[in-house]
């Protein structure tokens, strides 16, 4: 008998304190990792004595759940890893306005031309590859490049990963329509061996299993961080190239938002020199407001040069990109 | 009796509501979607791949629970603790450390190198999803038919082997039809976990329709919800299936107190303990010494990075108790929920029970994330008392019920057939009531069926992340979204001293709740 009220009251316990407490805190809802930016969330609490409530998860699943949260959804902010997850947010007319000192921050093509979100970091797409299967001699000049014979079978891809998608999308735009599917085409018959997402290409390039993979710049760094004797490297493409192609980090507010003033003040943390400092030298990645330097192993982002693609455009194309991206074989 | 599994139904039917409202507006273009090309490749992998997954694993799970329940195999009680665990190893982990160990270039080719062994053979595609899958997935058929094998009167079989048969005779003329029900509940579910799996296939490069959902769930929700829905037919026409092969297969019934019989292995035993070690080497010896490798490697570097696991190792404490919590309270509701159902579909075989047996068991075949929009759309927009339970606790429970519940009612459901009816009869022509009848009579006797099935769902909901991602409240962090999120930033000593407590607590917790009660029952 009391072990069965011992199991009951455990489980109003339970009830109760799974009920939220009803506090007023701003809910941001975050695609970029805990491991990484969870430091910097807290020094924004601390230092602005605003209580925030993190929601970490991929970013797609994130947008999937404020789409069909709909207006009742308690995120205030949109903290993702890609532009086609908000650009998707922007399609379904859930993103507020962002004020005018934030788009002002960040270079034009870093940020949405409606106004809508705003990029706060890049990463740079490269080419990984192994410093004992492959001479950085042979290495190509433009990512175009790698559907040649010499390299048949040796260059990972990740079909299904969103960085790749927003690369094939902004080639789209650099290169036109043809160019682009021929490029995917001759990809697939080249027999590139496809893998999952950016970590297993590298992992595996490390391992020696396949010799070079299109992935972002971050992974590398922290591959050998783990383990120093890893003989992999990161290549950029050099020039102009579209191979080069930085992606941005992108924030945005939603458009039911009670916390209007905070969230705009989270915007402006984002892009200040504090949070744009953390992440050059915490998460390697490029700071994108103007003047902030990125970590020692990168270069300049002033000497990058990056393609002239409008990343603003990027979040629409996604579903004709993946649909180009299944027909030509790849996937 | 009627009208609560109707509820029950009705809850667990929720997803696949949600499901029907969203996808394609006619039954024109969701048939033409599933039909398509893109479709029927996928979906004939995922068939092929559940089927073989299914048949090994019954194989490999009953022959382990034969030889730990009724053999004189050394060691016995390690097995019993060991055997369980790789259920709890979360799939896109799991892959992971296994393209880790034999991939070309991998640990093992590189440890193997002095010995001059050159190349491993590579494992992806079909086979590597094979192999990873049933050395992950027996444990479904090991836990019901080792309950069910532990309570069997032990008559039959020293009847057989009074009239001469071989030890190995008696498995597959005695004591297999009397486990079939158990094998066939345990089969199902590795079938439907199979048709559900998404890391698995994505790190072996399989491209089976879960890939497709996961690729098009955000740029075609319509394909992607009907591919959805049809994982879910999948399920419910399987067990309507199963239901025509289980009739009439009642089984003996069981007894309390009866003495198992103990086949001596004599000179078997030597090979008998390289299979179980086999077993047990490759399920959970290699991830864990993957594991505790890159733990190690990452414990010597050292980190600074704030929030690494690395660099203090107490960060664990919250998630592990948040673990703990959430699985043991989602295994016992699965379990109580679920029981009317049990009965219905047991004991009267009524058409209610069917439909309210097949919309359970169809949850377990959706994916998380399904299960996880389904819920946000039942209750974000539902009147104050309801919504008021949004990102919640109880909501993320009953997420884990709905997608979990079909592993506990299989095990129940099998555990329900096997109480004598004779002493039902005794006890209320003794004047018994219903409900004490039930507590006193029937519970104890479906225990360990019981138990078995809570099991099952502890285990699961222990390594479950897409609907605890969505619905988990905020700062409830688990060990497997610690987990995903160190993996997905690639701090993989972080996420290996995650997984290693992940498993730890799953084999304390199974063997205290688990393991340790049904020993007491016997």
């Amino acid at each position: 008998m009391r072990r069965r009220l011992l199991l009951v009251a455990a489980a109003l316990a339970l009830v109760a304190g799974g009920c939220s407490g009803g506090r007023d805190a701003l809910t941001i809802y975050s695609g970029r990792e805990e491991s990484l930016i969870a430091p910097l969330l807290e020094e924004f609490a601390d230092s602005t004595g605003i209580d925030i409530d993190v929601r970490y998860a991929d970013s797609v699943d994130l947008a999937l759940l404020i789409a069909e949260e709909g207006s009742n959804t308690p995120a205030d902010v949109f903290f993702s890893q890609s532009p086609g997850t908000v650009g998707y947010l922007d399609s379904e007319g859930m993103l507020a306005d962002l004020d005018a000192e934030a788009l002002d921050a960040v270079d034009s093509e870093f940020e949405a031309s409606d106004g809508k979100w705003v990029g706060v970091t890049a990463r740079q797409r490269v080419l990984v590859y192994n410093t004992e299967m492959v001479d950085a001699e042979d290495l190509p000049d433009s990512v175009l490049d790698l559907t040649d014979e010499q390299y048949a079978g040796e260059v990972a891809v990740a079909p299904t990963n969103a960085s790749f998608q927003d690369f094939v999308t902004a080639m789209r735009q650099a290169i036109g329509e043809d160019a682009a599917r021929a490029w995917l085409e001759g990809m697939a018959a080249n027999n590139s061996p496809i893998y999952a997402d950016n970590s297993s290409i590298v992992a595996a390039v490390g391992r020696g299993e396949v010799p070079m993979g299109l992935v972002n710049h971050y992974y590398n760094y922290r591959a050998l961080d783990e383990d120093p004797s890893q003989p992999s490297l990161n290549y950029v493409f050099p020039g102009n190239d579209i191979g080069a192609l930085l992606i941005a980090s992108t924030v945005s507010v939603i458009e039911t938002t009670d916390h209007a003033d905070e969230a705009a003040r989270f915007v402006e943390f984002l892009l200040s020199r504090d949070a744009q400092e953390y992440f050059s030298e915490e998460t390697f990645e490029y700071p994108l407001a103007s003047g902030v330097e990125p970590a020692e192993d990168l270069e300049p982002l002033d000497t990058v040069d990056t393609p002239d693609v409008d990343i603003g455009a990027l979040g629409a194309d996604l579903r004709s990109t993946a649909e180009m991206i299944s027909e030509s074989g790849l996937l | 009796m009627l009208v609560v599994s109707a509820l029950t139904a009705a809850l667990f039917a929720g997803p696949l509501i949600y499901l029907l409202l969203h996808s394609a507006s006619d039954i024109g273009a969701f048939w033409s979607t599933v039909t398509s090309t893109a479709a029927l490749g996928p979906l004939a992998r995922t068939l092929l791949l559940a089927a073989t997954v299914a048949a090994a694993a019954a194989a490999v799970g009953t022959a382990a629970a034969w030889i730990v329940v009724r053999t004189d195999v050394p060691l016995r009680p390690a097995w019993r603790v060991l055997l369980p665990l790789p259920l709890v190893i979360p799939s896109f982990i799991g892959a992971f450390v296994m393209l880790a160990a034999f991939a070309p270039g991998g640990l093992v080719e590189v440890a193997l190198s002095p010995l001059g062994v050159e190349r491993v053979t590579s494992i992806d595609g079909f086979t590597g999803s094979f192999v990873v899958l049933t050395l992950f997935t027996y444990p479904y058929v090991y836990l019901p038919v080792s309950a069910r094998l532990r309570q069997l009167p032990s008559s039959f079989e020293e009847s057989a082997r009074l009239l001469g048969r071989r030890p190995l005779a008696t498995f597959f003329e005695v004591v297999l039809p009397q486990t079939r029900g158990a094998v066939l509940a345990g089969s199902l579910l590795v079938f439907l976990y199979v048709v559900s799996d998404f890391g698995v296939v994505q790190l072996m490069r399989y491209d089976t329709l879960t890939r497709s959902i996961y690729a098009t769930r955000l740029i075609d929700r319509g394909t992607s919800i009907s591919l959805s829905l049809l994982l879910g037919l999948v399920a419910i026409g399987l067990v309507a299936l199963e239901r025509v092969f289980t009739r009439g297969l009642q089984g003996t019934d069981v007894r309390r107190g009866a003495r198992p019989l103990v086949i001596a292995l004599g000179r078997w035993k030597s090979a008998t303990v390289g299979f179980m070690g086999m077993l047990v080497g490759l399920a959970l010896a290699v991830p864990v010494g993957v594991l505790a490798w890159w733990s190690t490697r990452g414990l010597f570097r050292g980190s600074t990075t704030a929030g690494d696991l690395v660099a203090d190792i107490g960060d664990l404490a919250g998630p592990v108790a948040n673990t703990s919590l959430a699985s043991i309270a989602a295994a016992t509701a699965a379990v109580t929920i679920v029981v009317p159902v049990v009965y219905l579909t047991v004991r009267y075989r009524s058409r209610i029970g069917g439909i309210a047996n097949g919309v359970v068991v169809g949850g377990f075949a959706l994916p998380g994330l399904a299960i996880a929009l389904a819920l946000v759309y039942w209750t974000i927009d539902a009147p104050a008392y309801v919504s008021a339970f949004y990102q919640t606790l109880p909501l993320l429970l009953l997420a884990y019920v709905v997608h979990f519940g079909a592993q506990a009612m299989r095990a129940s459901q099998v555990a329900l057939a096997s109480v004598p009816r004779a002493m039902e009869d005794a006890a209320r022509v003794l004047g018994v009531s219903r409900s004490a009848r039930f507590v006193r009579v029937e519970l104890p006797l479906m225990m360990p069926g019981l138990l078995a099935g809570g099991g099952l769902v502890l285990l699961s909901t222990m390594k479950e992340l897409p609907a605890t991602l969505l619905l988990a409240p905020i700062g409830f962090q688990t060990l497997a979204v610690r987990i995903w999120t160190a993996t997905e930033s690639a701090f993989f000593a972080d996420a290996s001293l995650a997984s290693l407590a992940l498993i730890l607590l799953s084999g304390f917790l199974t063997w205290l709740l688990v393991i340790r009660r049904s020993e007491a029952l016997i």
